[in-house]
């Protein structure tokens, strides 16, 4: 019983260690861009640390079955940023870019997810950070209207 | 088209739209699944990831040899091996494994992992690596597009087909119902006139029953005074003593009797016969009941024998009933004839009109012995006679015809049994206005 513990213990400070060398708490996640606070905000680890995490279950198009995805509500980012906008310009870093209604973020518990099952979403998967909607939750999000604005990669959010 | 037929016409055509509302619901669900598909297949995109990894691979490419810097060069290496995963996950990977396009994927990957730049990979060898994929993905692209389009095509196709399938199942079900429809329209004409056919049947036996008794009862009726005016004709001629003045004039008074009953037969059988017609039209006014049941009396009260049983109550004041006076004097007449003939000798015969709420009455009561229910049943029936009374002189007209003329006049002649045996006869008329 004790030996087990000690090396989920141990397994945790490895795994720590090594999501810090992957990204570190400071680096920038993140930039917001257009009518945010400043007109610039950029949101690193730490502060998506400081606000409320969520998690949501749900299936995609790009995968089998119904991945847990964890992360931070978009809308509670956009508040972070003072963004005041209607329309949200997500800007990935393969420089795919689509135009995102902010309504959604408040219709829906959209949260830009950083693990996947558990496991931290990388740039050579979808990471770091995925859009992604709750989709087996509201029917009328199953549908490619939807499904384009699930940007992966993301890097810069342009709020108008 | 025979009847047994029918039912098998009902249950062909009704099976009919049963199979055709089952094949709209088959139909239905499929072309909802293959839409379902289609839209998922749409967000698929094959076509569009498979261009991306392209992309990516030439830009790595071009980024190794324009000698970019590390991070850059790390950047787009990161997108190639997120693109060559995002193949290798589930709805994509069974696409390429369907389109034997898998193979070989898996090892450009791990080649690529192999020379990762982050792990300090000679650029040389990574740069032959991906400038190899990037040929082995062109060979492959065009592929992609053409499977992914065969796909779209056939569930197309196949939507089109479930689209003619529940066309043809409406149709099919439209046609059998107006086939249903028809039949039972058809029926219902062929019911309405049967049912037609059988009224007039009907009514064509009854007039001819009615009129077979009719002339069986003429002949019994008419028989009767002919053959007592032939025996007075007889006496009176026989050879031998000539008759007396007194036996003359007894004769004289029989025979004249059974003319008066012959007047009478053909009189109500030719009012019968226009009431018949529709040729009777009332004169409705208000008159007085009584004063009528009062001369019906009198009149019906020519021989003393009779007037000694008949009877009118008292009433005070008039009885104003909106009738005509004709038709009424007939109908009391006929009622009183009825109770002079089958009424028995030993009581009185009383003849009451009085008012009661909206209705003028006229009762008349008579000792009995009255009539069984079988006969009260069918007293209205014509040419009907009670079962007692064969024999007796009558048209059995009497009773139908003074219904008949109560009902012209908006009332009606009804039976009623007494408690003591007799029967009361009651003429109800409308209330005529006051005078």
């Amino acid at each position: 019983m004790k030996i087990t513990t000690c090396l989920l213990r141990l397994l945790r400070v490895a795994v720590l260690a090594l999501g810090a060398s992957a990204a570190s708490a400071e680096e920038v996640l993140l930039t917001l861009t257009g009518a945010v606070r400043d007109g610039q905000v950029t949101i690193a680890r730490a502060d998506l640390d400081a606000m409320e995490w969520r998690e949501i279950a749900t299936s995609t198009t790009v995968t089998d079955g119904q991945p847990l995805f964890r992360g931070v509500l978009m809308r509670d980012i956009l508040a972070h940023a003072g963004a005041e906008g209607e329309t949200v310009t997500a800007q990935a870093l393969n420089d795919y870019v689509i135009d995102i209604p902010v309504r959604d973020f408040h219709d829906f518990d959209v949260i830009a997810a950083l693990y996947m099952d558990g496991a931290a979403l990388t740039p050579r998967d979808k990471g770091p950070v995925w859009i992604v909607y709750p989709r087996d939750d509201h029917g009328v999000l199953a549908d490619i209207r939807y499904d384009m604005r699930w940007v992966w990669q993301l890097s810069a959010l342009h709020v108008q | 088209m025979t009847r047994r037929g029918a039912p098998w016409r009902y249950g062909g055509l009704g099976a009919l739209i049963v199979v055709c509302l089952g094949l709209l619901v088959v139909a239905g669900h499929n072309i909802l699944r293959v839409e379902r598909q289609m839209q998922i297949a749409a967000t698929e995109n094959m076509t569009w990831i498979f261009g991306q990894t392209q992309i990516e691979a030439l830009s790595l490419t071009a980024a190794l040899s324009a000698g970019a810097e590390e991070t850059e060069v790390q950047r787009r290496f990161d997108l190639l091996v997120s693109r060559l995963n995002l193949l290798r996950d589930g709805p994509q990977w069974r696409f390429l494994q369907e389109a034997g396009l898998a193979e070989g994927l898996t090892g450009w990957r791990d080649g690529l992992l192999a020379r990762d730049p982050a792990l300090g990979g000679d650029r040389a060898a990574l740069l032959a690596h991906v400038t190899a994929l990037s040929t082995a993905l062109r060979g492959k692209s065009s592929r992609v597009m053409a499977r992914e389009w065969q796909l779209q095509a056939d569930r197309l196709d196949r939507l089109r087909q479930l689209h003619i399938l529940a066309l043809a199942a409406i149709f099919g079900a439209l046609l059998s119902g107006a086939g249903l429809a028809a039949l039972l329209v058809d029926r219902e004409r062929r019911l309405a006139r049967a049912a037609r056919l059988q009224d007039d049947l009907d009514r064509e036996r009854m007039a001819s029953e009615g009129y077979r008794r009719f002339a069986d009862l003429m002949a019994h009726q008419v028989r009767t005074p002919l053959a007592v005016i032939d025996s007075a004709m007889h006496r009176l001629t026989r050879p031998g003593t000539p008759p007396t003045p007194e036996e003359i004039g007894r004769k004289a008074q029989v025979s004249r009797e059974a003319v008066a009953r012959l007047v009478r037969l053909t009189d109500t059988a030719m009012l019968m016969a226009r009431v018949d017609r529709g040729a009777v039209a009332p004169e409705l006014a208000t008159h007085d009941l009584d004063r009528i049941a009062a001369a019906a009396l009198e009149e019906a009260a020519a021989r003393p024998a009779d007037a000694a049983r008949l009877r009118l109550c008292p009433s005070n004041r008039p009885v104003p009933a909106l009738c005509d006076p004709v038709l009424t004097h007939e109908i009391l007449a006929n009622l009183l004839g009825n109770a002079l003939l089958y009424a028995s000798s030993d009581g009185p015969i009383e003849l009451c009109a009085r008012r009661d709420g909206e209705t003028a009455l006229c009762d008349l009561r008579d000792p009995g012995p009255g009539m069984s229910p079988e006969d009260l049943h069918r007293a209205f029936d014509n040419f009907t006679r009670g079962a007692r009374h064969r024999d007796l002189p009558g048209s059995g007209l009497g009773l139908p015809l003074a219904r008949h003329l109560a009902r012209l006049q908006g009332g009606d002649v009804t039976l009623l049994p007494q408690e003591d045996g007799g029967l009361i006869a009651r003429l109800t008329l409308p209330k005529g206005a006051a005078a």
